[in-house]
């Protein structure tokens, strides 16, 4: 077995390896546990957050040999094909995860109870956005009453 | 860890492990959406209610998401907006038209 073919081999190995630990860390955040932190307690309150969690990955291999190669050769005119050796391969994968506070459960003396919690950040782009697409139809309105 | 689906899509509510705390054994609920394909996958989890149990009486007890039931009424007003002033520039080119 020649030294590029066991390159290729171990490679090959690495990036299964690679793929199996990425595609485990995505699954991870599909556990039932995942959504829903460990309880900190302070005084008679205990408290729990519960948060929204996405992940997400892919991942992408190839690889080649190279194959004939024809070229002409010095001492006759006739153009020469000899096998070529050598050859490539690549990969790459990427992921990512997000997560945000969705709500707050607390409990104490009084029960449980389950606070929301309001990300003003998200609502406010959405609103600028919706003002934007808003002002933009308004206008165009404006210009086509021109006409 | 519990062997999962091979399934393309899965969408489905699950439940975590039971805690207790005081006198209350609280078992917390979510629903998973698990997008598999052969080198990609996407997982999506939100959680959904919380299960409170005391003295053998179990109450249900509800989390909304209030950013996202906001995000959404915004999106519906603004597909409203869009449609009416789309119509109402419709019906006046319409009416310039003729």
């Amino acid at each position: 077995m020649t030294d590029t073919e066991n390159n290729l081999l171990n490679l090959a190995e690495k990036r299964e390896g690679q793929f199996a630990g990425m595609m485990e860390k995505i699954y991870r955040a599909a556990q039932p546990g995942a959504v829903y932190s460990e309880p900190v307690t302070a005084g008679n309150y205990t408290v729990i957050t519960a948060s929204e969690i996405a992940a997400g990955g892919g991942f992408g291999s190839g690889s080649g040999s190279a194959g004939l190669t024809t070229f002409p050769k010095q001492e006759t005119s006739e153009p020469q094909t000899e096998p070529a050796s050598g050859g490539g391969s690549g990969m790459g994968g990427g992921g990512g995860s997000s997560g945000r506070p969705v709500a707050v459960i607390i409990i104490g003396p009084e029960g449980v109870t389950v606070r929301p919690v309001v990300d003003v950040t998200k609502i406010a782009l959405a609103g600028v956005t919706i003002w934007g697409t808003m002002i933009m139809l308004l206008g165009r309105l404006r210009k086509a009453r021109k006409h | 860890m519990p062997e999962r689906s091979k399934a393309l899509f899965q969408w489905q509510k699950v439940s975590g492990q039971s805690l207790v705390v005081n006198d209350l054994t609280l078992t917390p609920q979510s629903q998973v959406l698990v997008v598999r394909f052969p080198w990609s996958a996407f997982v999506w989890q939100r959680p959904t209610a919380i299960l409170v149990e005391r003295n053998g009486q179990v109450e249900r007890l509800s989390i909304v998401d209030r950013t996202r039931s906001i995000q959404l009424g915004l999106w519906g007003l603004g597909v409203i907006i869009f449609t009416v002033v789309n119509s109402i520039r419709l019906a006046r080119r319409k009416k310039h038209d003729s």
